[in-house]
C-alpha cells in the first residue's frame, strides 16, 4: 500500500524533504489510533493545491494539521491517509497597522503572530488553549477555539474577515476581503470557522485587530454559596462596566488552582475572577465597581498582583492541564448564562453519584462551561452522557473535547447537531464529494 | 434547474389563476394579493430605477405557512422573492415577473424578551428600532444601527447583514444574531444556532446572514442586545479639506482608540442636511467629521483629549462636543438624513457602498473628486468613516439625455477605485440586483463558483431570490455534485477501511 505510486506523486510535489514516510514519525502523527501513511509538509498554497487534486483523484484521505494541539477533538476519523501539515506556511503576510488588519498564514503559531502585532501595539484577542504548545491560526480557526476574552471580543467567528482556502479538488478560493465591512457575496469564512478541516484547507485568514489595551487588573473573589457568585454574576452583566472576562470556578477547580498558584488554602468554593483591560485609570475605576458588586453579593476577594495576573489567566486557559493519554474526558458545554448554576450542580450531582471528579471552569459572561471528568471509564461516560442530555434539553450542547483511548470510541464528540443536520452533510458533499477531508471527524 | 428568470416557464393555460387560487387555500383571502393596482406597491425596494410586477404577493402569517408556500413553489418551480420594509438600496427586494414576492410583513411579533441571558427573538418582520424599543427600559439595546432602523425589518437586517453608523466598534448584523429559524427553499424549516453559544457544526447560521435572500427565508431571530455605555460623548470637527477629515480618522485609531462610530460629510451633504434638519453643521467648511467616544467614563475622559490633539493635529477649525443628549441626537439627526435630503438638492442621486481601508481615505476622496470632474456630475461624500465604508452620492438628472447612464457609469468607476484600493464593492447595502455586475471586480471564476457550490446545497433549483448577486447565472447540474461515490482506492482493493 505505502509503495503505491501516490503517495511517490504527493512526495515528488513537496520534495523529499518536505514528506515523511518513516514509521516512528507516522504513529506519532496516528489520530485516535489511525495511523497515516505519509506526511506531507508543503510551503505553499500552490503545494497544497496539487496535493488536493492529487488526493481527490486517487481518492485518499486527507487530514490537515497544525501542531496537533486539538487533534483529539471530534471523532474518530474514518481515513488519514495523508497528514497534511500547515507548519510551512507560517508567515505573516501583512500586518497594516493603520487599519488594524492582518494576513496570516495558516499555519503560524499564534505566539509568533502575536508576537508580530506586539511590534505596533496591536494584537488579535483570541485567547484560546494551548497556544504556548503551538496552536496555530488555521487550528484555531478550524476549530473554533476560544478562551476567557470572548466576553470581549468574540471569537475567531466574530473577528476573521478574508481568508484563502485550497478545496478538496484542488482549486484555491477566497472569500470576504481585506477590509472590516464587506458584504460582497456569501459569507463563505464563517462557514470554515468551525469546520475541523472537512471542507478545505484554510491556508490564509484575515483578522481585524485591537490596540493592546493599556492597563490589566484582575479580581478574585469567592463566595459562600453558588447562588451569591452566580447573583455576582448577575450584577456584574446586568451593569456597564466593559469586562473583559469573568470566569466562574467552581470549588475544586478553584482549589486545584489556589494550589498551583500558591494562594493559599481556603478556596475550595465557588470562586469568580474578573478581568477589566482598559486605560488605567478606567481600570482602576472599575475595578472598585467590581469589588463592591462582589461584596453586595456576599463575595470576599482581592485585586491579584500584576506579577501573578499573567500567570492565573494561563492557569484558566490551559484548564485542565491534560494529555491525551489521561484517563477521563475534556468536556465543553454551552448553555445559557443563567443556566451555568444549574451545570454546577449537575457536576455536584453526578460526582456523588459515580465518584468521579469534577472540575469545571465557566465563562460565565456567555455560558460555555469547561468541565474536567477523572474517574474510571464507565463513570465518565456516563456522567458525559447525563451531562449532555440535560445541556442538550436546555437548549444548549455538549461536546467532548477530549477523552481517553480506552472510552473515546463509545462516546459522540458532538451530540446532536439539530434539525440542520441534513443541510451540513449537504454542504460537505458539494464541497468534498469523494469524501476524503477528515472523513468522520464531524459526521 | 433554472436559475434565470428571463427564461420563460412554459404554463398550461389558468395555471395562473388555480396557482393563486392554491395559495389562498393556505393564507386566506387577505393572505394573497392579487391586484394590478396593490402589486404596484411591491415592484420595487428603495432602488426604484428598477420595477417588475410579481404574479402575486403573498403576506404569510406564521413559518408553518411560509413553508407551505414555498413547497408548492418548488413543486411548481415558481420563483420567489423574499421581503421585508423594503428599503433595500441594491434592488434586492425586486419582484421577478414569473414568481411571487414573500412579504414578512405580517411576521412582525417579538417573541420573546429574556434580559438575564441578553437575547431577544423575533419575528422576521419586526423593525429594527422596536428591538431597541423593547429592551431599552432594562438599560439595554440593539447594537446595529442603520440609518433606515424605523422602517426596515431584522428579515432584512439579516438577508442584507446590514450595519449602520455604530460598527466600528460594536461590529454588523452578522456578530448580533445567535440564532435563525430557516425554511429553506424546498420549504424544509430547520433551525440553526441559537440562545446558547456554540453550537456543534458548521455555521449555516453565519451563512445565511449576508445571504440577501437567496439561501432561504428567515422566519426567526435570536438577539444578542447589549448594555447601553455608562458615558457618550459625540463632537464633531470642521475642516477645510476633506482629506484631512479623513487622515483624522487613522490618526484615532493609530492612537489605539476606538470610537464608537466616525462619520464623515463633505460641503454638499452639509449644506443640503443642513437646509433640510438644521442640525448647527458650519454650512461653509469643507467637510466635518463626527466622532462618538462611549464606555466608561473614565475611559471616556481619557480619549477624548487623544481624540481632540489628532484633529487640531490635522487642521480642524472647529471642534464642538455636543453639551447633552438633545444637543448628541441633533449632530446624529443630520448624518442619518443625509440620504433624503439629498433627494432636495437633485432630483435624482444614486448611492454607492464601497468600502476602502481606512488608511486609503485621504487618497480614495481625491481619485473621487477627478471622476466627478471628469463625468461632470456632483458626488456628495457621506460615510462611516471608522470603517471606510463610503456612500459617494452620484447627483444626475433622469430626464437629461444620457445622464442615468452617465451617473451609472461613474458610480461603477467609483467601485472600481474602491476595489483597486484593496476594499469592496458593497459594505452594508449588498450586492442585489444592482451591483452583480461588480462582483467579478473582487471575485475570480474559483471564488464564484465556490459561493455557487454552497448555494446549489441549499437550493438546488435556484428558485430563492434568483438573478440576484451573482453575475451571471449559475445553475447546479453542471457542478460534479455526484453522491458519495467511494475512494478509488478502496474500490481497487488498495486502501484499507477504517
Ligand atoms: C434612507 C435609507 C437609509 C439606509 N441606511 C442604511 C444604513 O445605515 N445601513 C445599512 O446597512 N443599510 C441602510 N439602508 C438599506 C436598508 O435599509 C437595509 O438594507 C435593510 O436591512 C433592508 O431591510 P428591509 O426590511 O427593508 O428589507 P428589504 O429591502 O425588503 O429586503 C432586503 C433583502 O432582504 C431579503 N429579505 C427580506 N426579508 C427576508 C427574510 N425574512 N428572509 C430572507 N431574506 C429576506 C430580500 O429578498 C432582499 O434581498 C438604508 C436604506 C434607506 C432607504
Amino acid at each position: 500500500m505505502t509503495e503505491s505510486p501516490i503517495f511517490n506523486e504527493l512526495t515528488s510535489i513537496v520534495g523529499g524533504e518536505n514528506a515523511s514516510r518513516d514509521p516512528e514519525t507516522l504513529e506519532s502523527y496516528a489520530v485516535d489510533g489511525v495511523v497515516p501513511k505519509i506526511i506531507l509538509f508543503p510551503g505553499n498554497i500552490e503545494q497544497i493545491s496539487e496535493i488536493m487534486k492529487a488526493a481527490s483523484q486517487a481518492g485518499v484521505s486527507v487530514v490537515p494539521a497544525g501542531s496537533g494541539t486539538k487533534k483529539g477533538m471530534g471523532n474518530k476519523p474514518l481515513g488519514a491517509d495523508v497528514i497534511l501539515s500547515t507548519k510551512k506556511l507560517s508567515r505573516v503576510i501583512e500586518h497594516e497597522s493603520a487599519d488594524l488588519v492582518a494576513t496570516a498564514e495558516c499555519g503560524i503559531a499564534l505566539a509568533d503572530l502575536q508576537s508580530c502585532l506586539r511590534r505596533k501595539n496591536q494584537f488579535l484577542p483570541v485567547d484560546p488553549p494551548h497556544v504556548p504548545g503551538g496552536a496555530t491560526l488555521g487550528g484555531i480557526i478550524a476549530a473554533n477555539d476560544s478562551g476567557p476574552l470572548r466576553l470581549r471580543y468574540g471569537t475567531s467567528r466574530e473577528l476573521m474577515i478574508g481568508m484563502k482556502v485550497v478545496r478538496a479538488d484542488g482549486r484555491i478560493f477566497k472569500g470576504g476581503s481585506k477590509v472590516v465591512k464587506n458584504v460582497a457575496g456569501y459569507d463563505m469564512p464563517k462557514l470554515f470557522v468551525g469546520s475541523f478541516g472537512t471542507l478545505g484547507i484554510i491556508a490564509e485568514a484575515t483578522f481585524r485587530l485591537y490596540p493592546v489595551p493599556e492597563s490589566s487588573g484582575t479580581y478574585i473573589a469567592s463566595f459562600e454559596s453558588l447562588d451569591d457568585a452566580h447573583g455576582a454574576v448577575r450584577s456584574l452583566i446586568d451593569s456597564a462596566l466593559v469586562i473583559n472576562a469573568v470566569e466562574h470556578l467552581n470549588p475544586a477547580l478553584a482549589g486545584t488552582m489556589a494550589e498551583r498558584l500558591g494562594f493559599g488554602s481556603d478556596f475550595n468554593r465557588y470562586t469568580l475572577a474578573v478581568r477589566i483591560m482598559n486605560v488605567s485609570r478606567a481600570v482602576e475605576d472599575q475595578m472598585k465597581a467590581v469589588m463592591d458588586i462582589t461584596r453586595g453579593s456576599g463575595g470576599k476577594g482581592f485585586i491579584i498582583g500584576a506579577e501573578n495576573e499573567e500567570a492565573f489567566w494561563h492557569e484558566v486557559r490551559e484548564f485542565p492541564w491534560r494529555s491525551s493519554e489521561q484517563a477521563g474526558a475534556v468536556l465543553k458545554a454551552g448553555v445559557l448564562i443563567s443556566d451555568v448554576p444549574r451545570v454546577f450542580l449537575m457536576l455536584d450531582e453526578i460526582s456523588g453519584k459515580y465518584g468521579i471528579r469534577a472540575r469545571a471552569a465557566a465563562r460565565a459572561g456567555n455560558g460555555i462551561v469547561i468541565i474536567s471528568i477523572d474517574g474510571d471509564g464507565e463513570s465518565v461516560i456516563n456522567s458525559v452522557k447525563e451531562l449532555r442530555e440535560f445541556s442538550e434539553s436546555a437548549g444548549g450542547s455538549l461536546t467532548v473535547r477530549e477523552a481517553s483511548p480506552d472510552i473515546k470510541p463509545a462516546l459522540d464528540a458532538w451530540g446532536g447537531m439539530g434539525s440542520s443536520l441534513g443541510l451540513m452533510k449537504r454542504i460537505k458533499t458539494a464541497f468534498d464529494p469523494g469524501n476524503i477531508l477528515n472523513p468522520g471527524r464531524l459526521f | 434547474m433554472q436559475s434565470s428568470t428571463k427564461e420563460t416557464i412554459e404554463r398550461p393555460p389558468g395555471w395562473k389563476k388555480d396557482f393563486g387560487e392554491r395559495l389562498t387555500r393556505i393564507l386566506g383571502r387577505d393572505g394573497v394579493i392579487y391586484a394590478d393596482d396593490e402589486l404596484l406597491a411591491y415592484d420595487a425596494d428603495a432602488l426604484t430605477g428598477y420595477r417588475i410586477k410579481p404574479l402575486f404577493v403573498v403576506l404569510p402569517g406564521t413559518s408553518g405557512e411560509v413553508s407551505r408556500v414555498m413547497k408548492m413553489c418548488y413543486e411548481e418551480d415558481v420563483p420567489f422573492v423574499p421581503r421585508g420594509a423594503g428599503t433595500g438600496l441594491s434592488g434586492g427586494a425586486l419582484p421577478t415577473e414569473e414568481g411571487i414576492v414573500i412579504s414578512l410583513a405580517r411576521m412582525n411579533r417579538i417573541i420573546e424578551v429574556d434580559i438575564p441571558n441578553e437575547r431577544v427573538v423575533v419575528e422576521p418582520g419586526v423593525t429594527n428600532l422596536s428591538v431597541t424599543n423593547a429592551v431599552s427600559s432594562y438599560g439595554y439595546y440593539y447594537a446595529p444601527d442603520p440609518s433606515s432602523q424605523i422602517v426596515c425589518t431584522i428579515g432584512g437586517n439579516v438577508a442584507e447583514n446590514s450595519g449602520g453608523v455604530h460598527c466600528l466598534k460594536y461590529g454588523v448584523t452578522a456578530n448580533h444574531v445567535l440564532g435563525l429559524e430557516v425554511v429553506l427553499p424546498d420549504g424544509e424549516i430547520i433551525e440553526t444556532g441559537g440562545k446558547t453559544p456554540d453550537h456543534p457544526g458548521y455555521d449555516i447560521m453565519g451563512l445565511m446572514v449576508g445571504s440577501e435572500g437567496l439561501l432561504g427565508i428567515v422566519t426567526r431571530v435570536t438577539l444578542r442586545i447589549i448594555k447601553k455605555p455608562e458615558t457618550v460623548k459625540t463632537l464633531f470637527a470642521s475642516f477645510d479639506r476633506i482629506e484631512d477629515a479623513g487622515a483624522s480618522v487613522s490618526g484615532i485609531t493609530a492612537r489605539g482608540v476606538i470610537p464608537a462610530g466616525m462619520e464623515i460629510m463633505d460641503n454638499l451633504c452639509i449644506r443640503s442636511v443642513e437646509e433640510a434638519v438644521h442640525a448647527g453643521y458650519p454650512v461653509d467648511a469643507g467637510s466635518i467629521l463626527l466622532v462618538e467616544l462611549d464606555g466608561p467614563r473614565a475611559e471616556v475622559d481619557a480619549q477624548m483629549p487623544v481624540v481632540e490633539e489628532v484633529l487640531r493635529g490635522h487642521n480642524a477649525l472647529e471642534i464642538r462636543i455636543a453639551r447633552d443628549a438633545k444637543e448628541r441626537d441633533l449632530f446624529w439627526k443630520g448624518r442619518k438624513n443625509a440620504f433624503p435630503a439629498m433627494g432636495r438638492v437633485s432630483s435624482d442621486y444614486y448611492v454607492q457602498d464601497g468600502v476602502i481601508p481606512r488608511s486609503k481615505l485621504a487618497q480614495v476622496l481625491g481619485r473621487i473628486g477627478e471622476l466627478s470632474r471628469e463625468y461632470g456630475l456632483s458626488v456628495g461624500n457621506v460615510f462611516h468613516a471608522g470603517d471606510g465604508n463610503l456612500h459617494p452620492l452620484v447627483l444626475y438628472n433622469s430626464k437629461n439625455e444620457g445622464e442615468s447612464e452617465k451617473a451609472l457609469e461613474l458610480a461603477g468607476r467609483i467601485l472600481g477605485v474602491c476595489v483597486e484600493a484593496g476594499g469592496s464593492i458593497t459594505g452594508e447595502h449588498g450586492v442585489g440586483n444592482d451591483k452583480k455586475r461588480f462582483l467579478s471586480l473582487m471575485f475570480d471564476e474559483n471564488d464564484l463558483d465556490t459561493m455557487n457550490l454552497m448555494r446549489c446545497a441549499f437550493d438546488s433549483k435556484g428558485l430563492s431570490n434568483p438573478g440576484k448577486v451573482f453575475p451571471t447565472p449559475r445553475t447546479c447540474v453542471e457542478q460534479g455534485m455526484k453522491p458519495y461515490a467511494g475512494h478509488p482506492l478502496h474500490k481497487a482493493g488498495l486502501g484499507e477501511m477504517y
